[in-house]
């Protein structure tokens, strides 16, 4: 699922990976605008928090002239008036233009790195507006990838941005230092949400490998919950399993206390003339609460 | 600490040396009366007036430093810790500094305990003692040589007073000290632009700069050539009658902690010390605690039992808890660790002494007397042990 | 400078590794030994060192440095260490007596809503000059003790942020030198507060390339053990693997000394 998350082609794609401190998760942004070019797409970083090279470093050098870098790294706030695109230029309007200035003829992809900066100096719900805006703007901007670090802010923030996304995938780190986890929930146009867990390592070359167990290969794409399903009875060193001649002959044994038909409506139907205890209390009766064993429970 | 090196001996570090040059330092600085170099970093110290609260905190309070006290419930301990530090102020010879919002410093001056004449009791006591101690052990000989345990802090050099609590401190003595106070109520209130960032405390920061920059405590007035220490005393900043609602409201408010900010650094150029309670109970905000106490340079809090604490047998000897949070590192890499950070103190007519908290031998007649007392015996050592753990975790 | 350190983290003066963002931290502990580490252990390599101490006064610094083996004072005449009195400063900053310099540089204390703009713009300045005097092989080095100082100043969380961020784009990326800072966490690390000396450790935890980490032992108070340090090699991107280790360790006089969990001198 991971790898099918830049497939569509339906435009207006909205995606974030969310992270933490643990585990980050700019390789998997870097995969997927690897994956951008290789398409042919032009990929437009906003870049906030790393400089040009790191970003490029393990991309794909023959498609070098689509990726466009945008730096607000150097000079996000312009103290040191390095920069042209700063933090407070953040908005739908300014980003188009910002595409326009390097546009090509075909779909390109815009990369937010990342959001929790930006996030952290503007307001949560026109950040909001801002992206559904160059959602809906159509045209130049296919698809919208954004890292928002989970960790640095508080729920309702987190949920907020997320929610305005079409796809949300949080990444994890495992045990393994090798893999990771990542859990993908994608919601289609048509309304369609899809779930997903997986196990996958990004190395840095970038060639992503999805994984159902960190420690066995092969047997791509099987779904978590199955593996809960397995059955326990599999692997015993003795026999649980019946077959059906014994199945047939255990039903046959007769077990004791279990009556015949006859036996049991014998002994259901009332006696006649049976004797019978008849008790009425009396004022003389001695009634004695006390429990003089000590072993009853008054 | 810091100060007085820089101040008087600029010239000597730059030239080099550094052994020679510091020996040579420390004479000079001991002629201020009532202080001391530390035996473990060779800062200029002070005592706190609580022989036993300086042994607690490594040997006193280094001058330029800030002690922080977290009051107990009702500022009685924590009130009486203040006095301390004052009286010792005054049987010094420092000059003092009282700042308060609540009492009148001049309340708190004339309540000054009375220093003892016969010292140190606890030696009295060990002497006495000793004829009993020279017996040899007849059955228990293993323990012949080994140290003798003894809960109370103490060290074997003597520095600063024991007082009397129940007496006042002779007029004469007070004559003779120099004392500033500062109650807030009498003074002007502030009238530059600073007051939106200091709050409440810009009057009290001006009139504390300004006496430390006048009598020359800083070194920076050459006409008057003081060698002498300043006792700062600041009783329950942040409690509402400073003008300050930290204690009302949980939003941030950074008046206090910018405060106590520049006070460490007025304190680190000067030959001051400070003692700066605090209702720490009392505040809404939670960070506001961790930050004050990480702007002070020694921190301890007060805790004092409640009648019904009081019942359980391992503290009905004291009156409350005393925990250590924070010891200073100054002018080196780590700092004096103690054994042990379960401290329990009472306060005694004469006294105000720190012990190591232990489980006191039941001399009941209850003891060892047949089976049918087994079960008091250990729903004891149940509550004791609970006891110790809870104290435990909350001293660390 | 602990040499015990520097084997653990295969560093040492000769071998100064560029480009790092190194992030110091503790709880229930006390990491400022860390930072007398890096101040001796940068100029021992001969880095130029903008020190900016907000926490101690100088003497205090150049006395622990002068017991490991460096003298500050004399660095400074050098011109190879700025040192920023950020704490001296605050007096007379806070209480309008010096104009010029350091006022300016301090304006963090006196505004109503704090930016560290100006006290970057000198950092900036004191080691960009030396890049362009020195040679190349001694990259600048800053040294911010503490960060979570400022918070209790009033400068909020954002703020800092800024000028981390700003620090790492100037220092690591265009000047090839390094950032080493001090977070000392005093509440509770589940805190969903956004203005906590722990919110900022989360957050120059993502910009690190390395981060030790202090916290206090589990088991409670030690005499022998003091804490233990976590050491968390981030892998930022290019070739190093994340990789984290805890040490316990002790301080000495002069040295700390550190030992794998459970292997200290008093226990075995």
């Amino acid at each position: 699922m991971l790898s099918e998350v830049l497939q569509g082609t339906e435009s207006g794609g909205f995606v974030i990976i969310r992270d933490t401190a643990c585990y980050s998760g700019r390789r998997l942004l870097k995969y997927y605008m690897n994956c951008a070019l290789k398409r042919g797409e032009a990929v437009h970083v906003l870049g906030f928090e790393v400089p040009e090279h790191e970003l490029c470093a393990g991309l794909d050098s023959n498609y070098l002239h689509l990726f466009h870098f945008h730096s607000a790294y150097t000079d996000p706030l312009g103290w040191t008036k390095q920069s042209l695109f700063t933090v407070k230029h953040f908005s739908a309007k300014e980003i188009t233009l910002l595409l326009q200035e390097t546009q090509h003829a075909n779909d390109s992809v815009l990369v937010i790195d990342s959001l929790s900066w930006v996030v952290r100096h503007h307001d949560t719900v026109t950040v909001c507006q801002e992206l559904q805006k160059l959602r809906k703007a159509g045209g130049s901007v296919r698809m919208i990838f954004g890292l928002l670090h989970m960790d640095l802010h508080q729920q309702g923030i987190v949920g907020t941005v997320s929610h305005v996304a079409s796809t949300v995938i949080s990444v994890t780190p495992m045990n393994n230092a090798r893999y990771a986890m990542a859990k993908t929930s994608q919601r289609k146009k048509s309304g369609k949400v899809m779930q997903k867990e997986e196990f996958f390592s990004l190395p840095e070359d970038l060639t992503l490998s999805i994984e159902t167990k960190p420690n066995q290969s092969g047997n791509v794409q099987t779904d978590l919950y199955t593996k809960s399903e397995v059955d326990p009875t599999s692997n015993l060193t003795f026999n649980l399993h019946l077959s059906e001649v014994e199945r047939e002959a255990r039903e046959k044994v007769a077990l004791p206390f279990v009556f015949s038909e006859e036996k049991k409506s014998a002994l259901l139907r009332p006696g006649r003339g049976s004797g019978r205890i008849m008790y009425e209390p009396d004022a003389n009766d001695d009634i004695d609460d006390e429990d003089p064993d000590d072993d009853l429970d008054v | 600490m810091a100060a007085p090196m820089e101040n008087a001996t600029k010239g000597t570090r730059l030239s080099g040396s550094s052994t020679s040059f510091q020996k040579k330092s420390r004479s000079k600085l001991i002629q201020i009366p009532g202080t001391k170099p530390s035996v473990h970093t060779g800062q200029l110290i002070v005592s706190s007036g609580v022989p036993s609260l300086d042994c607690a905190l490594g040997g006193g309070l280094a001058v330029g430093s800030l002690l922080l006290i977290e009051e107990d419930e009702f500022d009685s301990y924590s009130h009486a810790l203040l006095q301390y530090f004052l009286a010792e102020g005054v049987m010094s010879g420092h000059e003092l500094f009282v700042a308060s919002a609540q009492d009148h410093p001049d309340d708190i001056i004339k309540d000054l305990p009375s220093p003892l004449q016969d010292e140190d009791p606890d030696l009295k006591n060990a002497s006495s003692s000793s004829p009993g101690q020279q017996d040899a052990m007849k059955i228990a000989w293993r323990y012949q040589n080994l140290p003798k345990f003894q809960s109370v802090l103490s060290s074997s050099s003597r520095f600063g007073h024991y007082y009397d609590l129940s007496k006042h401190m002779e007029q004469d003595l007070l004559q003779h000290a120099k004392i500033h106070t500062f109650y807030l109520p009498e003074e002007q209130p502030a009238s530059t632009h600073l007051s939106g960032v200091l709050g409440p405390y810009s009057v009290l920061l001006h009139s504390i700069q300004s006496l430390i920059r006048q009598n020359g405590f800083d070194g920076s007035n050459s006409q008057v050539k003081t060698c002498n220490v300043l006792r700062l005393a600041l009783h329950s900043l942040g409690s509402g009658l400073w003008g300050d609602d930290v204690c009302v409201s949980p939003a941030h408010n950074h008046a206090l902690s910018t405060f106590l900010y520049v006070l460490r650094g007025l304190l680190r150029s000067s030959l001051s010390v400070a003692m700066v309670t605090v209702p720490t109970h009392l505040i809404r905000n939670k960070l506001l605690r961790g930050r004050l106490i990480r702007l002070s340079d020694t921190a301890i809090a007060l805790q004092s039992f409640s009648a019904a604490d009081r019942n359980n047998s391992l503290y009905k000897d004291y009156h409350g808890l005393l925990h250590v949070i924070q010891v200073p590192r100054l002018n080196c890499l780590g700092c004096e660790v103690p054994d042990t950070k379960d401290l329990a103190f009472r306060l005694k007519r004469k006294q105000f002494t720190i012990e190591r908290m232990y489980l006191p031998p039941d001399l009941s007649d209850s003891v060892s007397r047949g089976k049918q007392h087994l079960s008091h015996w250990s729903s004891f050592c149940l509550t004791a042990s609970s006891e110790w753990s809870r104290s435990s975790r909350a001293g660390s | 400078m602990f040499v015990e350190l520097n084997s653990i983290l295969n560093t040492s003066p000769d071998d100064v590794t560029q480009r790092e963002f190194i992030l110091l931290s503790d709880r229930k502990a006390d990491a400022s030994f860390l930072i007398h580490h890096y101040l001796s252990f940068y100029l021992k390599a001969g880095c130029k060192v903008c020190f900016v101490g907000l926490v101690q006064s100088l003497s205090h610094y150049s006395a622990v440095a002068q017991r490991l083996g460096v003298n500050l004072v004399q660095a400074r005449e050098k011109g190879q260490l700025v040192f920023v009195e950020a704490l001296k400063a605050s007096a007379a900053v806070m209480l309008d007596q010096t104009g010029g310099d350091v006022a300016q540089m301090s304006d963090y204390l006196r505004s109503p809503v704090p930016e560290l703009r100006a006290l970057f713009e000198f950092v900036r300045a004191s080691l960009s000059q030396a890049e362009a005097e020195a040679d190349s092989n001694s990259p600048p080095v800053l040294i911010v003790d503490d960060l979570s100082v400022l918070l209790s100043l009033g400068v909020s969380v954002r703020a800092v942020l800024d000028f981390t961020h700003y620090c790492q784009a100037t220092i690591c990326s265009q000047l090839q030198g390094s950032v080493v800072t001090l977070v000392r966490c005093d509440d509770d690390d589940d805190d969903d507060e956004d203005e906590s000396s722990s919110h900022l450790l989360r957050a120059l935890s993502h910009q690190c390339t390395l981060s030790l980490r202090v916290e206090g032992l589990r088991t409670g108070y030690c005499r022998d053990i003091h804490d233990q340090v976590e050491i968390w090699w981030r892998g930022t991107g290019e070739n190093v693997q994340s990789q984290r280790k805890i040490f316990q360790y002790k301080v000495y006089d002069k040295s700390v000394s550190f030992f794998a969990p459970g292997t200290s001198s008093a226990v075995l």
